[in-house]
């Protein structure tokens, strides 16, 4: 805990130059949750702000209020030192404050400038934005082909079409909310360069909302750290460590091996990476059920491909014994989500096969692959991992109902003393086995579908980007959780984006590009180095 | 919120636009020279004050309930079946036909008329359901257009001798017109307390019940809903969309052919007398769909507005003996079903909004 808090220099508004934005003592609740509790925050000019702080610190609905999204219970915000009003996000266009946000609000079917042009008023003059589109992308370094279709894109493409979006109307202040959450190591990289080169050069003030340390460390002027709604700390970047950050974001210690993996503490060595991989005798013997090859699951040759012919995987083929982890790395859009999907029952293989156990499983046919003994923690829950309008309980026996049930009718005494024991085991967070799921936080969704998943007594665990847009106590849960379930006799297949993630959990390391698998190497030959060249597509 | 002050908000929200719909209807009523409150006092009247109108009233009840019934389990699969007229029809002329052709004594042939009506609409619905799944038609266009393709296929039965048409010389105009069931083959109608209707008001509450636990309780309700709230979820955990959704939308259709098959054999003067004629189906199909959308598509809260829709119904009959114009009857209908409307869409949207605000705020 830290108590002092560090005022910067010029926070309190009477200096020579009033900070860009300056909120005062913002609170807002959200029924009996205080989302923001008496917040202070001043931006300034020419320097990039981070704030720091879990899943429900808060960061997001500050954020929200500086944008016009939410309107404040109280407090007072003041631009360029006038006392100002923000109902909606008009007005706080017009103030000169845009955001790129988190999930992205582009619209798939139309192209690049199509949409950067959208929500523009008065005549639109499809050359003019382009030559604007083009402008801007060469005057930031954001690459980008302004014919593109949007739906085509990578999500590092995309989130550049956000930014040149948020450039055109030429904002005095911009806020990013988890940029990089989607992007690889390094488009991270090129993006706050980029930033950099807003702040100095043009003198723009720009919000970096992140829960990664290392980003924030790396990229910005000052930090604000919120934790539950309430501000904790706040400091010159250059003062700041890795260490008193994570201490005042979660409010007491986490432990080291995870932090590294969870804030993606670009600094790795590799001595202080040694997991204790299980050999492979005691594989063998920990789960004598497997077939006479001793592979968990084999995929062989594995072909799919998309609508209008795009190749989504190419003839890919993995085998994975029990209790090895196996990482699968690669530059996002190269066909790690359609894997993900093949393994989820959720589209079929063009051509190929896939085993589990020693059985040919028909892909796409539905719930064969969970059948089978996949489990699958989802890239995106909200997707295929669970259903936000269900219950808790409900969530928790989605796969397989029939354990709580007789002669098809589900027990609900059952239910609840099924699920009750669900919650206490994995610790999920929650009201009870019947509140809604949305009502719950990323975090605890994530445990509900783990939950869920791990107590089928599956074979092969798929996890697909398993910690992304968790904050550091979750990450932490999540990689236990992943080490043990190896350790218990289950191949897991790690696919992640989040080299250090991969780094810090796998046995060995395939590498993906275009559909097809590129390379792969033992976890001691890996090194960051080396994956990344394989991700970029060179040779190693 | 808690329960009590929620459901003081739902039935604050209920008064107030009734109130508004009413206070705007007397302006209108008012405006094109009538008298507002005669007008009033005869929807009253006509839909359970006058002697024998509640039950004429339950009997209106019945196909709306079930039809909502039908729309409720076809909506929690993630469907959006709005054909319910065609296949209510549908399902009346399967009715009429079998139990012609096949007869037998009153109850046997009342079992007959269900089943049938049942089937037919199932059929019905299932063309939809095959455009959908084998095809990839989007089904609120297919159900859509498969009413008006009903309502020309029973106006063809009904003038072929073979189909549905009364067979009968000894009428000067004998076209179009079923012949009509037999005294004994009828749904009984008992009197209680003055009031006669239909005893299909027991089966349409007991099937609402045995909705509500389906789709609450089995596992196959469960997995429905599954599938209507999260397909690439349902998928991955075994529910097959073609299996599930298929027999939603068939179930979803048999429920509106029941209703054809009640109004046939059980409607009385309210629905055609005992045979099938062209535009029997009488938007019942239509009414029953709304009645669910009140509901937000659940199997108990569809009881009460089926009544108070089917009390619209009855009690405009009164208002047109007011003397105010026929069209201004259906106007004062229509602005009270659009305030019956009105508190479920602002409570759906308020929720999927706070939902919505809930889940970005955690993510």
């Amino acid at each position: 805990m830290i108590d002092s808090t560090t005022e910067m220099t010029g926070a309190g508004g009477n200096g020579p130059s009033a900070p860009a934005v300056e909120l005062t003592g913002i609170t807002k609740r959200f029924g009996g949750i205080v989302a923001c509790d008496q917040v202070d925050l001043a931006l300034h000019r020419g320097r990039i702000h981070g704030i720091l702080g879990e899943n429900g610190a808060g960061k997001s609905t500050l954020m929200k209020v500086l944008i016009g999204l939410v309107l404040p219970d109280a407090g007072a915000i003041r631009i360029d030192g006038q006392p100002r009003t923000i109902h909606d996000p008009l007005d706080a266009a017009s103030l000169g404050i845009a955001m790129v946000h988190q999930h992205f609000s582009l619209v798939d079917q139309l192209t690049v400038w199509e949409n950067v042009a959208l929500g523009e008023g008065g005549r639109l003059s499809s050359s003019e934005v382009r030559h604007r589109v083009t402008a801007i992308s060469e005057q930031y370094g954001l690459e980008i082909e302004p014919e593109a279709r949007v739906g085509d894109l990578t999500a590092g493409l995309r989130q550049r079409v956000e930014i040149i979006k948020c450039l055109r109307r030429d904002p005095h202040i911009l806020v990013f909310d988890e940029p990089t959450s989607v992007l690889t190591p390094e488009e991270s990289e090129q993006l706050f360069s980029t930033l950099r080169e807003v702040v100095a050069t043009e003198g723009r003030a720009v919000v970096l909302v992140s829960h990664k340390l290392d980003e924030v460390l790396h990229a910005t002027d000052e930090i604000t750290i919120m934790r539950q709604g309430r501000v904790v700390a706040r400091m010159p970047t250059e003062q700041a460590d890795a260490r008193s950050l994570a201490r005042a974001m979660v409010g007491r210690e986490v432990s080291l091996r995870s932090e590294r993996a969870a804030f993606g503490l670009a600094e790795l060595d590799d001595a202080g990476l040694e997991s204790e991989p299980v050999s492979p005798t005691e594989q063998e013997t920990a789960s004598p059920a497997l077939d006479s090859a001793g592979s968990a699951l084999r995929i062989e040759g594995a072909a799919v491909r998309g609508r209008g012919g795009a190749v989504l995987l190419d003839d890919f083929s993995l085998e994975l014994r029990a209790g090895e982890v196996v990482g699968v790395a690669g530059v996002e859009g190269n066909g790690q989500r359609t894997l993900g999907d093949v393994l989820s029952s959720l589209i079929s293989l063009n051509a190929g096969r896939v085993v589990v156990n020693g059985v040919e499983v028909p892909a796409g046919s539905p719930g064969a692959m969970a059948k089978a003994g996949v489990a699958v923690i989802p890239e995106d829950r909200h997707d295929s991992g669970v259903v936000l309008d269900m219950t808790v309980a409900e969530n928790l026996l989605m796969v397989n109902p029939n354990r709580v049930a007789r002669h098809g009718v589900m027990d609900k005494r059952r239910m609840v003393e099924t699920t009750q024991q669900l919650i206490e085991e994995f610790d999920i967070g929650c009201s009870g086995p019947d509140a809604p799921l949305w009502s719950l936080s990323g975090g605890n969704q994530q445990r509900v579908v783990l939950a869920r998943e791990l107590v089928a007594e599956p074979h092969v665990l798929v996890a697909a980007q398993p910690t992304r847009g968790l904050d550091v106590g979750a990450i932490e849960y999540m990689t236990d959780r992943l080490r043990q379930t190896a350790a218990d006799g289950v191949a897991v297949l790690l696919i992640s984006s989040e080299l250090e993630e991969i780094l810090d959990l796998s046995d060995r390391i395939v590498v993906m590009s275009r559909g097809r698998i590129v390379g792969e190497l033992s976890r001691s030959d890996a090194n960051l180095e080396t994956l990344g060249l394989l991700m970029g597509g060179s040779e190693v | 919120m808690t329960k009590g002050a929620r459901l003081a908000e739902w039935v604050a929200m209920y008064v107030a636009s009734i109130v508004a719909a009413l206070v705007l209807a007397s302006v209108i009523i008012e405006a094109t020279g009538g008298d507002w409150w005669p007008v009033m006092e005869a929807l009253v009247d006509g839909s359970i004050m006058a002697p024998g109108r509640w039950g004429e009233t339950l009997g209106v009840a019945v196909p709306l309930l079930l039809v909502a019934l039908g729309t409720v389990i076809s909506a929690k699969a993630g469907l959006i079946n709005i054909g319910q007229e065609g296949q209510l029809l549908i399902g009346a002329a399967f009715a009429v036909y079998f139990s012609f052709l096949i007869g037998g004594p009153g109850p046997l042939n009342l079992v007959i008329i269900m089943l049938f009506g049942a089937l037919g609409g199932a059929v019905w619905a299932s063309v939809a359901g095959l455009l959908r799944f084998w095809r990839g038609v989007p089904e609120v266009l297919s159900t859509l257009l498969l009413v008006t393709v009903s309502a020309q296929a029973i106006g063809y039965g009904l003038k072929q001798d073979w189909l549905l048409l009364a067979p009968g010389g000894d009428r000067g105009n004998r076209n179009q017109v079923s012949s009509q069931l037999a005294d004994d083959n009828r749904i009984p109608r008992p009197d209680i307390f003055g009031n006669e209707f239909p005893i299909t008001v027991y089966l349409a509450l007991a099937m609402a019940l045995m909705v509500a636990y389906v789709l609450a309780r089995t596992v196959w309700g469960f997995r429905l809903r599954m599938l209507g709230h999260n397909a690439r979820a349902a998928q991955r955990a075994g529910v097959s969309s073609t299996a599930y959704g298929a027999s939603a939308l068939a179930i979803g259709g048999a429920f509106a052919g029941l209703a054809g098959a009640a109004m046939f054999a059980g409607g009385g003067f309210s629905f055609g007398n005992f045979q099938l004629v062209p535009g029997f189906s009488d938007n019942i199909g239509w009414t029953g769909l709304l009645v669910a959308l009140v509901a937000r598509e659940r199997a108990l809260p569809a009881v009460v507005a089926a009544f108070v829709f089917a009390g619209l119904r009855t009690g405009a009959g009164f208002v047109n003996s007011t003397g105010v114009e026929s069209r201004i009857t259906d106007v004062v209908q229509g602005l009270l079903v659009l305030a019956l409307l009105v508190p479920p869409a602002v409570i759906f949207l308020r929720d999927r909004r706070r939902a919505r605000a809930a889940a970005t705020e955690r993510v």
